[in-house]
C-alpha cells in the first residue's frame, strides 16, 4: 500500500500558491460538479426503470432477510476457513518441497507451484466439479469449492512463505548449525518461525483471493453468500437490489481483511514481498502485496 | 477419451477457445491498462473529489469478486435498461478489476522514485502535468514491468469468467466445461486446457522478465 510513510502523492506539490489555489478550486468545482452529475444520472436511472420502488428494497427490514443472508455468509465463511487452512498446508508443503536438498524434489515442487498459479480457479472448480465425479472421487458441495479453491491459492502462498524463509538472514541459520542443531531443527525452529513474522500481513491479504474465489460455489450447488441471494431473488423477485447489496457485502468483507493485513504490516514495520528475489511473484491478483 | 480422439474431435474448438481467451486477455488488459492510469492520475492529483472517486474505485474493484461483478453486469444491470452484449459483460468485468490493481501497482512504482527528483524538477519550473508526464509516469512504467505482466497473468485467470455466460466461440475454460456435459471427456479435458493457460502464462513471463531486465533503473 502507498498511504504510510512519506509518499510521492504529497511531495508531488508544495503548499499551491494564491494562482495555482484559484486553478485547484476551478478544478475542484468543476469535478465535483462532473461527479454530481454521474451521481444524479444513475439515480435518475434508478428511478425512471422503477428500481427505487419500495418492494425492491422494503424486504431488508425485515429480520428474516437478514438472517437468510447471514446464513449464506457462514457458508461461505466456512468454505473460506477450509480452503484457507488446506491452502497453507499445502503452501507449505510445496514450499519445503521448493527449497530441499534434492533436485527432483525441487523440479516437482516447482512445477505444482506453476501449475497452479497458471490455471484460474474456474477450471479447478470445473475439474471437481465435473471430471472428479467420473474418476469416482465422491465429495461433499463443501469440499468441491474449497479443495479448488486451496489448490489455486496454494502456489502463491508456497511462494510467499519461501519468500519470507529467504528474508531470515544467514546468520540465523549458520548460528544454529554451529551450535550443533540438525538441518530439521534448523529450520522448523529458529528459520521458518521468523518467516512466518515476515510474511503474516502478505498471508493474510491471500484471503481475500480465497473468500472471492468462494463466490463460484453456486458452480457447485454450495449454499454461500450468492447462492442464498439467488432463493431471496426469486422470492422477491429484487434481482437488482440484491445483487448490489451481495456486492456491498463481499467488498466489505475484502476491505476489512486487507486494512487486517495494513495493520499487521504496521505492527511489523517490516514487510517482505514475493518480488523481493527479482523472480515474478504470484500469478494472481495481490500476490505481490506487502511490499 | 484419448488425447487423440479428443483432439480429433474437438481440436479446432480448442484452438478457437485459446484464441478467445487470448483475445479477452489482450483486450482487457489493454483497457485495465487506460483505466489504471486515469483512476493514478486521480488519486495523486491535487484535486480533492478526483483523488476521493480514484480511491473509492481502487477499493470497490480490487476487492469485488469477479463473479459478483460479472453477475451484476449480466442480470442486473438490464433492470436500469442497460444491456449489453455476453462478451461486452465479460470484458467489462475482466478490464475493470484489473484496472483497480493496475493503479495499485503504478502507485507502488511511483514510490520508488526518489522525491530529490521531483523536486529537481520542480525547480527546473515544471508544472503538475509536466512532472506526471515526463518524469513520474515513465519511472512508474518502467519499474512496474513485473507487476505488470503478473497483472498480464491474472488478467487471463479472470478471463475464465468467460465461461459463466453462453459465449460462441467460448473460452478455455468454458470447453471443458462444454465438452465434459457432452462426453466424458476426463481429465484429458481439463489438462490439455491447464496446459494451455500455463504455457501462456510462462511465455508472458519470459516476455516480462526480459523487458523488465532491458528497462529497469538499478537503484
Amino acid at each position: 500500500m502507498s498511504t504510510a510513510r512519506v509518499s510521492i502523492k504529497d511531495a508531488l506539490y508544495e503548499p499551491p500558491g494564491p494562482k495555482s489555489r484559484k486553478v485547484i478550486g476551478i478544478a475542484t468545482a468543476i469535478s465535483l460538479a462532473v461527479l454530481a452529475v454521474l451521481v444524479v444520472l444513475i439515480i435518475r436511472q434508478f428511478y425512471i426503470t422503477g428500481q427505487l420502488n419500495a418492494r425492491y428494497w422494503s424486504f431488508f427490514g425485515r429480520a428474516t432477510t437478514w438472517k437468510f443472508l447471514g446464513k449464506g455468509l457462514l457458508g461461505t465463511l466456512e468454505a473460506a476457513a477450509l480452503a484457507g487452512i488446506v491452502t497453507f498446508a499445502a503452501g507449505f508443503c510445496m514450499m519445503l518441497g521448493r527449497i530441499s536438498k534434492y533436485k527432483a524434489v525441487r523440479g516437482i515442487s516447482t512445477a505444482l507451484i506453476e501449475f497452479t498459479r497458471g490455471v484460474p480457479t474456474l477450471l479447478f472448480i470445473y475439474f471437481f466439479f465435473l471430471v472428479a465425479p467420473q474418476l469416482g472421487w465422491k465429495l461433499s458441495p463443501l469440499w468441491k469449492i474449497a479443495a479448488p479453491v486451496a489448490i489455486s491459492a496454494s502456489g502463491v502462498v508456497a511462494e510467499v512463505l519461501r519468500s519470507g524463509v529467504n528474508a531470515v538472514p544467514k546468520g540465523q541459520r549458520e548460528a544454529a548449525l554451529s551450535l550443533g542443531m540438525r538441518d530439521g531443527t534448523v529450520f522448523f525452529k529458529i528459520v521458518f518461525p521468523q518467516a512466518l513474522r515476515y510474511v503474516v500481513p502478505a498471508l493474510i491479504a491471500e484471503l481475500v483471493i480465497v473468500v472471492k474465489d468462494t463466490t463460484f460455489a453456486y458452480v457447485v450447488n454450495f449454499p454461500d453468500l450468492m447462492q442464498n441471494a439467488k432463493v431471496l431473488i426469486s422470492n422477491y423477485d429484487a434481482m437488482l437490489s440484491v445483487y448490489l447489496l451481495v456486492a456491498c457485502i463481499y467488498i466489505l468483507i475484502n476491505y476489512l481483511i486487507n486494512k487486517i493485513s495494513d495493520l499487521t504490516a504496521g505492527l511489523q514495520n517490516i514487510t517482505i514481498g514475493t518480488s523481493r528475489d527479482g523472480r515474478r511473484a504470484g500469478g494472481r491478483y495481490g500476490a505481490d502485496r506487502g511490499e | 477419451m484419448s488425447v487423440q480422439e479428443l483432439l480429433a474431435e474437438y481440436g479446432d474448438k480448442y484452438v478457437l477457445a485459446l484464441l478467445t481467451t487470448w483475445k479477452l486477455t489482450a483486450l482487457a488488459f489493454s483497457a485495465a491498462f487506460v483505466i489504471g492510469i486515469v483512476v493514478t492520475v486521480m488519486r495523486v492529483s491535487p484535486v480533492k473529489p478526483l483523488r476521493v472517486a480514484g480511491e473509492l474505485y481502487v477499493q470497490i474493484f480490487r476487492n469485488i469478486p469477479g463473479a459478483a461483478l460479472l453477475i451484476v453486469l449480466v442480470y442486473a444491470l438490464p433492470y436500469l435498461n442497460v444491456v449489453l452484449s455476453y462478451f461486452t459483460c465479460v470484458l467489462t468485468a475482466t478490464a475493470l478489476i484489473p484496472a483497480a490493481f493496475c493503479s495499485e501497482y503504478l502507485m507502488a512504482g511511483m514510490n520508488t522514485i526518489a522525491l530529490g527528483q521531483i523536486e529537481a524538477a520542480r525547480a527546473l519550473g515544471m508544472n503538475f502535468s509536466k512532472m506526471i508526464r515526463l518524469i513520474v509516469i515513465p519511472q512508474a512504467l518502467r519499474s512496474s514491468v513485473l507487476p505488470m505482466t503478473n497483472l498480464l497473468v491474472a488478467t487471463m485467470l479472470t478471463t475464465a469468467l468467460a465461461s459463466q455466460v453462453p459465449l460462441n466461440p467460448t473460452d478455455l475454460t468454458g470447453i471443458v466445461a462444454h465438452i465434459n456435459t457432452h462426453a466424458v471427456g476426463g481429465v484429458t479435458a481439463f489438462l490439455i486446457s491447464a496446459m494451455l493457460y500455463c504455457a501462456t502464462a510462462v511465455v508472458i513471463g519470459q516476455i516480462g522478465n526480459l523487458i523488465d531486465r532491458k528497462v529497469r533503473i538499478l537503484r
